[in-house]
């Protein structure tokens, strides 16, 4: 990737930071490729933005019923609020997404693109993993819960 | 194997350069500064660190006759360097551009070279006795976007370049003062400076890396969709010859001889491409063999981390996921440059290094490859 962005500054910054790019005047959408969307249904579905410089991978997470929503939406805003240790991670999503990564020509630099990949890829499977689990843990502990309420009526 | 050495000199190298005689190397290690290295009793050794951009350095050539480096750099200037004894002197030359420079190539007399820009121009450079300067000549108005790559023709009139718009140019570059006029045969003598002589337009999104073939008579540039694009007689009626690759796109290209070309890109390892003898081109193989290693489940260092940050009971589960593409080759990323290792005047290249995101400088021969060099 290169950073060869014609912006007014001659700093290059990632080219898909649509909000920044916007402030700094730039308007070279030929810069920008044509995004790809892989969905599995409506609920599940990744697109991945490619620009000049830097790459934007959005996801969003299964999200079958009320509670894994919720669980979803906790988690992954556990992981943003520590975006920083993950470097690839953003803080918002893009919208309509639960979470996004944006890989710069700066991280591409500094770490193997293979090693990248396997991470986002990783990224993906843990997620539902941990969502599932979570939600197998909150139900065991709703069920523990209960029984030990109820057991003083018996 | 005709990886014939692997010298890791940094973390990322943007571009290098050699000079004459191949005993020294130039190279940018992603920052503001050019390291020139020397082997010196079979180990490099750091020489020179000349560090006079403020911002990346972008494109570094070495003059073969000339011995003079010129870099260019994120800054927007170039510097020609010259040796002194023992120290390189720099000669700024302000380019007057407005964005980064991209990159820089003498032209085959270098009494000229040529700057690409991400100010959707390129500059011609050249030397004033007069003024004891260096003057720079801008083609503007003509590409749509970042120029990406240039390559001289080897008449040193014609220029080739390739942009983001995803275009790929011929122009003039003839200097009054500096070219004579009609030397080159009566075609190109028509030409005017900054004229555009053509224009392929056959990638539909960015093009990358543009070479002549030695005699000038092919063009080779490579598109980001992963083609490949060969064209005859550019000139007078152009013929292409588009090639769909397999794998990831290319960065740059090195044609070794009339009718065989390497190409380089994100796929870290050199493709080999080769004419038959009616002229058409196609894939032959890899350059690199590439050893598989057996995959031993071991999870990526990003993927560790998560897991710490998952806690414990992650880790064990991690090995459940093949890490992509375990890489046996030479190169651990994408590859970014390629420079021949010419030797005199000889017109088939059988050497070249290849550097890039991973701060390994490749030298690689072709003479033990039987096949390749008949």
């Amino acid at each position: 990737m290169v950073s060869s962005s014609p912006s007014p500054s001659s700093r290059s910054r990632p080219f898909l930071n649509t909000a920044v790019a916007a402030d700094f005047g730039w308007t070279s959408p030929e810069l920008l490729l044509n995004p790809v969307l892989i969905c599995r249904n409506e609920a599940e579905k990744c697109l991945v933005e490619t620009s000049i410089n830097s790459i934007r991978i959005s996801l969003k997470v299964k999200q079958a019923d009320e509670l894994e929503n919720i669980l979803a939406k906790k988690f992954l805003r556990f992981l943003s609020m520590r975006a920083e240790a993950f470097q690839v991670l953003r803080r918002k999503p893009v919208q309509g997404y639960d979470i996004s990564f944006l890989i710069t020509n700066y991280h591409c630099e500094d770490m193997h693109k293979h090693k990248l990949i396997d991470f986002i890829v990783q990224f993906m499977e843990d997620i539902d993993k941990e969502i599932s689990e979570l939600k197998l843990s909150v139900n065991t502990r709703g069920r523990l819960v209960a029984t030990e309420f109820l057991k003083q009526f018996i | 194997m005709a990886a014939q050495a692997i010298h890791q000199f940094a973390e990322c190298i943007t571009c290098h350069a050699w000079s004459p005689d191949h005993s020294m190397i130039a190279f940018c290690p992603n920052n503001t500064e050019v390291h020139i290295y020397k082997f010196i009793a079979d180990k490099w050794e750091k020489l020179h660190v000349l560090s006079k951009h403020d911002q990346i350095v972008s494109g570094i050539d070495w003059g073969r006759s000339t011995n003079k480096i010129v870099t260019v750099s994120h800054d927007r200037n170039s510097y020609v360097w010259t040796q002194e004894g023992q120290d390189w002197v720099p000669t700024l030359v302000i380019l007057k551009l407005n964005r980064a420079a991209l990159c820089v190539q003498w032209s085959p007399k270098e009494n000229k070279f040529a700057v690409g820009s991400g100010a959707k121009s390129v500059c011609i450079c050249y030397y004033e006795q007069e003024n004891n300067w260096w003057i720079s000549k801008i083609i503007r108005k003509k590409h749509e976007s970042t120029v990406t790559s240039i390559a001289w023709h080897p008449n040193n009139i014609h220029l080739a370049t390739t942009s983001t718009d995803g275009k790929c140019r011929v122009f003039s570059t003839i200097i009054k003062g500096v070219d004579t006029r009609g030397s080159q045969g009566s075609a190109s003598a028509d030409w005017k400076f900054g004229e555009q002589i053509a224009q392929l337009d056959l990638s539909t999104t960015w093009a990358f890396g543009v070479r002549w073939s030695p005699s000038g008579k092919t063009l080779a540039y490579a598109g980001h969709s992963s083609m490949i694009y060969f064209v005859e007689d550019v000139e007078a009626s152009p013929a292409a010859q588009n090639l769909a690759l397999r794998d990831l796109p290319l960065r740059d290209i090195l044609f070794v001889s009339e009718r065989m070309a390497i190409g380089v890109g994100f796929d870290c390892n050199p493709l080999i491409f080769a004419a038959d003898e009616t002229g058409l081109w196609s894939f032959v193989r890899y350059l690199d063999e590439r050893k598989v290693t057996p995959s031993a489940s071991k999870a990526s260092q990003l993927s560790e981390a998560l897991g710490k940050l998952y806690g414990q009971s992650r880790q064990g589960s991690s090995d459940t996921v093949e890490p992509s593409k375990p890489r046996g080759g030479a190169h651990e990323n994408c590859i970014t440059c390629i420079v021949p290792l010419r030797k005199g005047s000889e017109t088939i290249i059988k050497r070249f290094s290849t550097s890039g995101l991973d701060g390994k400088i490749v030298v690689w021969d072709l003479e033990n490859h039987v096949a390749i060099t008949k």
